[in-house]
């Protein structure tokens, strides 16, 4: 590749190539968003009229896009609740504490995002299944939990990590108790790092397939779920519709962590720099 | 603190300290392991027990002969087939667009790897339709071949192996875009411009120092992208036929249709161990880059 760069040409392939990489990654979801205006959703692209009417027949009557899209966020809010209760206090065990076989419970952390979802899955519905509770929108939140926890605790112990120590020892130093260092201290400087975990473990609830699959019944069906029977199924073309919303929704998810995270960026130096200018600053302090 | 402490005060006080932070970070962790713990690696177990139990009770392997022979057996296969294909697509067109992404300005790799990153949060179903409607004898793909006067065309890029392969690819890519980002960036220039400076050439610094350094990065890479795709069920389900079958879809059919619970169970635990041992590779893999670059740095 290096031999090819020396020339133009090959400067110029390389440039084509990496461009049609790049639009075997944008492409699928374009031709969805562009679709889903589309007069006919199943024939040629581009389209040659354009029409709402795919997102009106979303919420028409008999539709049963509205049920399982208020299923999903349901399940979703409570997995995010889930999920914080468990990465909040898991971050704060593994980051300001001394917790005896840290790795060990790294490890089962991590469990989740590595093995397959299948398996996953399946474990969950030989759990839930004896128990009859297939179907119930608090069997699949727990059970998106073993997911998106995961998630949330792994941004959490960074944003933690991020925090820098001086300034909760400081406080604790001129006599605030523990709850007001937490309040007053920490819980501001992690709020952009809360602020992601929240959004992540949601998109990773509201997106999650394998799990709503085998804890679904006929008539709980979450999003994902009804997706796909739309596309195995029942071809209707609506799905298209669905489509572009959820992709708005992962976009405006995306855009709301860069901004809080972009917010939330000066309120740490601002602190510090006070103390840096003074020159008082301990050794051996943690970069931020 | 303990500076108005007598000499041997200061043990005390630290002890304690310690002991009530492993005490609070006891209680801390208890939320996660116990949930994990119940809801996690309970189920996995439960699950490894299902695949060794007879129907009357007693253990058994039979559930594992049944899975491992006859068209099962096929369908490891496949799914094996299936999971190394993509793994090469998405390793080279991950190493093309990593590369060319490493040495773009800031800016501009910044936009790109929004363009890689983007795509990995949407939904895997709904960019799977996207394919679907693309690939379609009427879709994009193919009209623009037609357009092109490509001789076969339209062809049948859906319900086959073609499609399969295109989709699960373009869902594994951003995984080993960023991989692979991370390693070139890793790279140290200095090896680079010490090579040069001692005059090798530009096909011989690649092929003696760069390639050797992000040979180990590329493995990994490409041995997650195979794991991944071993239980990866969405794409290949939608976009192929009958000969696409994956261990995943197997299991599905077997929980959902047959009630086939101690086969699936099987199918789950040998997929389960496929995973372990590819992960176990990536560890041996990452250590051994690990010490070559130490030794190439010193």
């Amino acid at each position: 590749m290096m031999e090819l760069r020396r020339t133009l040409a090959g400067r110029i392939a390389l440039t084509v190539i990496a461009t049609m990489i790049m639009l075997f990654l944008a492409l699928p979801i374009i031709v969805i968003i562009v679709t889903s205006f589309s007069n006919n959703a199943f024939a040629a692209f581009p389209p040659d009229s354009w029409t709402l009417g795919w997102y009106k027949a979303l919420f028409a009557d008999g539709s049963k896009w509205p049920a399982a899209l208020s299923l999903s966020a349901l399940v979703a809010a409570l997995s995010t609740v889930f999920s914080l209760i468990i990465g909040v206090t898991a971050a704060t065990a593994l980051t300001r504490s001394e917790l005896p076989l840290r790795s060990a419970v790294y490890a089962l952390v991590l469990g989740p995002l590595l093995i397959p979802q299948i398996v996953t899955a399946l474990g969950l519905f030989l759990l839930f299944e004896p128990a009859s509770m297939l179907g119930s929108p608090l069997a699949i939140a727990l059970g998106h939990t073993v997911l998106a926890s995961p998630i949330a605790v792994l941004i959490l112990v960074a944003t933690l990590r991020g925090i820098d120590e001086r300034l909760e020892d400081a406080a604790a130093s001129m006599g605030a108790g523990r709850l007001t260092v937490a309040r007053r201290i920490t819980f501001p400087l992690a709020a952009p790092g809360m602020i992601a975990a929240a959004i992540f473990s949601f998109i990773t609830s509201f997106d999650e397939f394998y799990i709503s699959q085998f804890l679904s019944s006929v008539d709980t069906v979450t999003l994902p779920v009804q997706v796909y029977n739309s596309l195995t199924f029942d071809i209707d073309p609506s799905v298209t519709a669905i489509s572009a919303i959820l992709i708005a929704f992962a976009i405006l998810a995306l855009a709301l962590v860069a901004l809080v995270r972009w917010l939330g960026s000066g309120r740490q130096d601002s602190l510090l720099s006070v103390e840096n200018t003074a020159g008082i600053a301990a050794p051996g302090g943690e970069a931020v | 603190m303990a500076a108005t402490l007598t000499a041997h005060a200061p043990a005390r006080p630290r002890k304690l300290l310690a002991s009530r932070k492993t005490r609070v970070g006891i209680l801390y962790a208890l939320p996660v392991v116990v949930y994990l713990l119940v809801l996690f690696v309970y189920p996995i177990f439960s699950t490894l027990f299902l695949s060794l139990k007879n129907t009357d009770g007693s253990l058994t392997l039979h559930w594992y002969v049944d899975a491992l022979t006859g068209v099962n057996l096929s369908v490891l296969f496949t799914t094996l087939r299936i999971s190394a294909e993509t793994a090469l697509f998405s390793l080279v067109f991950g190493f093309i667009l990593a590369n060319a992404i490493s040495r773009l300005k800031p800016l501009w790799a910044g936009v790109a790897m929004l363009i890689v990153v983007v795509p990995h949060f949407i939904s895997a179903l709904v960019r799977t339709y996207g394919w679907i409607i693309l690939l379609g004898d009427k879709g994009l793909v193919n009209q623009a071949m037609a357009d092109l006067w490509v001789p076969g065309a339209p062809y049948q890029l859906l319900y086959n192996e073609i499609g399969v392969v295109i989709g699960t690819t373009s869902v594994m890519l951003p995984y080993t875009v960023l991989l692979l980002y991370g390693v070139m960036r890793g790279v140290d220039r200095r090896l680079l411009a010490a090579a040069a400076s001692m005059g090798a050439g530009r096909l011989t610094i690649f092929r003696r120092v760069y390639l050797p350094l992000v040979t180990p990065g590329l493995a990994s890479a490409g041995l997650l992208s195979f794991i991944l795709s071993l239980g990866y069920y969405i794409t290949p389900a939608l976009m192929g036929g009958p000969k696409q079958t994956m261990i995943a879809s197997l299991i599905n059919q077997q929980v959902m249709k047959q009630n086939q619970w101690n086969g699936a169970a099987a199918e789950g635990v040998i997929l389960l161990l496929l995973t372990f041992a590819g992960l176990l590779l990536v560890k041996v893999i990452t250590s051994l880059g690990a010490s070559r670059k130490k030794r190439s740095a010193s």
